[in-house]
């Protein structure tokens, strides 16, 4: 209590909801008959198909390659034939994907490169390129860019971001106490690849037993330090991380590179060692599938393309009745209506909430308690983005730095007189946008 | 069997993110800032007598019925639920000496309700707390019939607060004062012996009260700490370090009672973080100048109400630095 006298809290101890999973080993989820890839699974251009109908493609083949400088490539996640590329249910609405139908095969596509290779730094990062990676905490932004910064903004801190701060959500945490070692592997691939001396792994003090395990298999690598931060929310978010971690604050509009910083998560970072140790592409993740009324919650190794409905099953189905389905975490997930959505690269946690726990009391006047103000962790004040809005007054709630906000939902998670803060700062947002647009 | 979710999906809501909630409620806080004035309350009762339950209630009742009415009479939302008016009521209540007679809590509510809530918006759109705005009000013209100052039980005689003796340019705590001795520390510091209002006689009572709203989470340390210390450190050097003259007047008269349950309002106090230091240093060099230059009765509240009237501009000012800008917003666009 007495710390927070001077600081801010920059964050909301949220609920935690995660001991229905963090101490259940990762299980392989059986593969569907049908699998399902979106070409936009990532930030940037979706990619363009590289198989036509009927194409048999094998595990691990290219289905779809980059499109521009900031895209990625899609492989096919098991052996079978494409019989659908059109418009289909995916997490941002409906869009283009290519169907596979699975044989149950397994047929394997050849590696990405012959075992025994010596490869460059630049030959390492043509393969994060070329195996398809991006950053799979959820915000899908292709890894090859994140690690070829322009001239002038050279990486000297590269951070693994293991705070996975969103409550119900454990798949890196699992990753972490189970995969340490290709963990480690992919840390130093990343570290050949950029000149940076030093290497942080970001784990929040709640997750006890990855932290020991990873003090346990850093041991014998100087240049990799444990930081354990606050269990606080959103501390996952790489502005967050890069601050704390660093002291450094990124410029706005920026990105990490401007204060020549990388962030990594976990899952990216374990995708990268599969990719230039092992030769293979990103085709299969973990995906947490929590929340109450879900049966059996679990962690899986998920092929990429496989859809919600399956995963429900493999969870065995619901004990309560879901009011929610969400694409990511309760704090920042995208709401869901349909189980044909398939898993991405993206998709670190599918949660079910109940329908007592999703309706907001109702609406009251604001009280001025401050607390949306206390709880943002960057310093905005979010009743006044909200009142100005509300008011009409965009001028206002673009210099209160409505363009800042992040996005974590602390405010409205927050406020005791339920105003829908984020949702009327996102509307700020957008007219800004579209007034600039215009001009 | 299948468990596909196909059948429910169209029951699946889909607003956007965020998901869940905090339970915490206004009308909550609202109790738990009257739970907390529940301690004073007691202490209130043990020095003087049961007639202060009837003045809580009557500053309850009316306040409440005050606000039912107002808003009736507009066609307005009842909002009498959100416990807030009956807080203010509350406040009201224990805000008087105990020979208040009992109109003036009445007037002392309606002042609250209908001129300084009501009139601006209700509730989080007043500019001044009520509460404290009506005690003033009737300080300044109601003098005679309230600052008729007792001594709790077995005489109630009329005496002068320890605040008449400390105040008005004196620099030194005097040995006597009226007919008997000044209190002691410990006097003051548990409310033995003391005339003044009814709810800031006890000390004890009141830091009870502030560590439960801390622990709450209602309110932080920040202003009550910041005012209290910020004043007696004014004090300490104008009493030339006299560590009973600083002591003295910091357990006299209202200030901790304000300071804790006062200059902690939410909606007459400053919303940004470093506004609230602003605010709490801005009450405290009021007061300290209040008391020494005009030993006036309700230095406090007027310090308080001064720098609810600045709150706006102070937050305008103070409002932080945003994540990776250089500047506050007020400098960034002036
Ligand atoms: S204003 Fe934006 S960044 Fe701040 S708490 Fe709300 S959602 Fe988070
Ligand atoms: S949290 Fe809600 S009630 Fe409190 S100041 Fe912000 S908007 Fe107002």
């Amino acid at each position: 209590m007495l710390f927070q006298f001077n600081r801010k809290r920059e964050g909301a101890y949220t609920e935690e909801r995660k001991s229905r999973t963090e101490h259940r080993p990762i299980e392989e989820a059986t593969v569907p008959e049908y699998l399902m890839f979106p070409l936009a699974m990532h930030i940037g251009a979706p990619a363009k198909p590289t198989v036509e109908e009927g194409d048999y493609v094998k595990l691990g083949q290219l289905i779809a390659e980059k499109d521009g400088f900031i895209s990625a490539n899609i492989y096919a996640s098991v052996s079978g034939k494409v019989i659908d590329i059109s418009d289909q249910p995916t997490v941002h609405g409906k869009g283009p994907c290519i169907t596979i139908k699975n044989d149950y095969k397994d047929v394997r596509a050849e590696p990405l490169f012959k075992q025994g290779e010596e490869l460059s730094q630049k030959a390492k990062l043509a393969l994060i390129e070329q195996a398809g990676i991006v950053g799979m905490g959820g915000a899908t932004f292709p890894t090859s860019v994140k690690l070829s910064p322009p001239p002038g903004k050279e990486i000297d801190t590269l951070i693994i971001n293991g705070a996975e701060c969103e409550s119900y959500s454990t798949s890196d945490h699992r990753l972490m106490v189970e995969y340490a070692e290709g963990l480690i592997e992919g840390i130093r691939v990343l570290v050949e690849v950029l000149p940076v001396k030093k290497a942080y792994i970001a784990i929040e003090s709640n997750a006890h037993e990855s932290v020991a395990v990873m003090k346990k298999a850093i041991i014998e690598h100087d240049h990799i330090e444990i930081r354990e931060l606050e269990t606080i929310y959103p501390q996952g978010s790489e502005k967050n991380l890069i601050k704390t971690l660093t002291g450094r604050e990124v410029p706005p509009g920026g990105l990490p590179a401007d204060v020549h910083t990388v962030v990594a998560n976990v899952a990216t970072t374990y995708a990268v060692y599969e990719a230039v140790r092992l030769g293979r592409p990103l085709t299969k993740r973990v995906t947490t599938v929590s929340g109450e009324p879900i049966k059996e919650a679990k962690n899986l190794w998920v092929r990429i393309g496989t859809p919600i409905n399956h995963l429900i099953d493999e969870c065995d189905g619901f004990q309560s009745s879901p009011g929610k389905m969400i694409h990511g975490g309760p704090m920042m997930g995208r709401p869901l209506t349909s189980g044909q959505v398939p898993i991405t690269k993206g998709s670190s946690v599918i949660t079910f909430l109940e329908k007592g726990d999703i309706v907001p009391a109702e609406r009251t006047p604001c009280i001025q308690c401050s607390e949306c103000l206390n709880v943002c962790p960057i310093s905005l004040q979010p009743i006044m983005i909200s009142n100005a809005y509300e008011n009409g007054d965009i001028d206002e709630a673009e210099k209160l730095g409505a363009m800042d906000c992040i996005d974590c939902g602390n405010c409205s998670y927050i406020c005791p007189s339920k105003i829908p803060l984020l949702e009327n700062i996102r509307s700020a947002k957008s007219a800004i946008r579209a007034r600039k647009e215009d001009k | 069997m299948s468990h596909s979710i196909a059948l429910m999906q169209e029951k699946l809501l889909n607003t956007p993110a965020p998901h869940l909630y905090s339970k915490r409620k206004s009308s909550w806080i609202m109790q738990q800032v009257m739970i907390a004035l529940v301690f004073p309350t007691i202490a209130a009762i043990y020095f003087f007598g049961w007639h202060v339950l009837v003045m809580v209630a009557l500053g309850i009742g009316s306040s409440v019925a005050f606000e039912y009415l107002y808003q009736k009479w507009k066609g307005i939302d009842i909002t009498i639920s959100d416990y807030s008016a009956a807080l203010t009521g509350m406040l009201i209540g224990l805000s008087l000496p105990v020979t208040a007679p009992w109109w003036s809590i009445i007037v002392g509510s309606a002042f609250a309700i209908l001129i300084v809530k009501q009139l601006p918006g209700g509730i989080g759109r007043n500019a001044f707390n009520p509460a404290v705005a009506a005690r003033v009000m009737l300080k300044v013209f109601f003098t005679p019939w309230i600052t008729n100052w007792v001594t709790p039980q077995p005489d109630v005689v009329s005496t002068a607060t320890p605040l008449q003796y400390i105040g008005n340019f004196s620099r030194a705590v005097p040995e006597h004062m009226g007919h008997g001795e000044f209190p002691g520390l410990w006097d003051l510091f548990l409310g033995i012996g003391l005339g003044g209002n009814v709810g800031e006689t006890s000390k004890l009572a009141i830091l009870l009260g502030l560590i439960y709203l801390v622990g709450r989470g209602i309110i932080g340390l920040k202003i009550p700490v910041i005012y209290v210390t910020a004043f007696a450190a004014i004090m300490s050097i104008y009493g030339n370090f006299s560590f009973t003259y600083m002591i003295t007047h910091v357990l006299s008269g209202t200030l901790l009672f304000g300071a804790v349950y006062m200059a902690t309002d939410y909606s007459s106090g400053a919303l940004t973080p470093d506004g609230k230091k602003v605010f709490a240093l801005g009450c405290a060099i009021l007061t300290a100048l209040i008391r020494i230059v005009f030993n006036f009765p309700g230095g406090v509240g007027i310090a308080i109400l001064i720098m609810n009237g600045f709150a706006p501009l102070i937050d305008k000012h103070f409002a932080s630095r945003i994540y990776g800008h250089k500047k506050r917003p007020a400098q960034e666009h002036s």
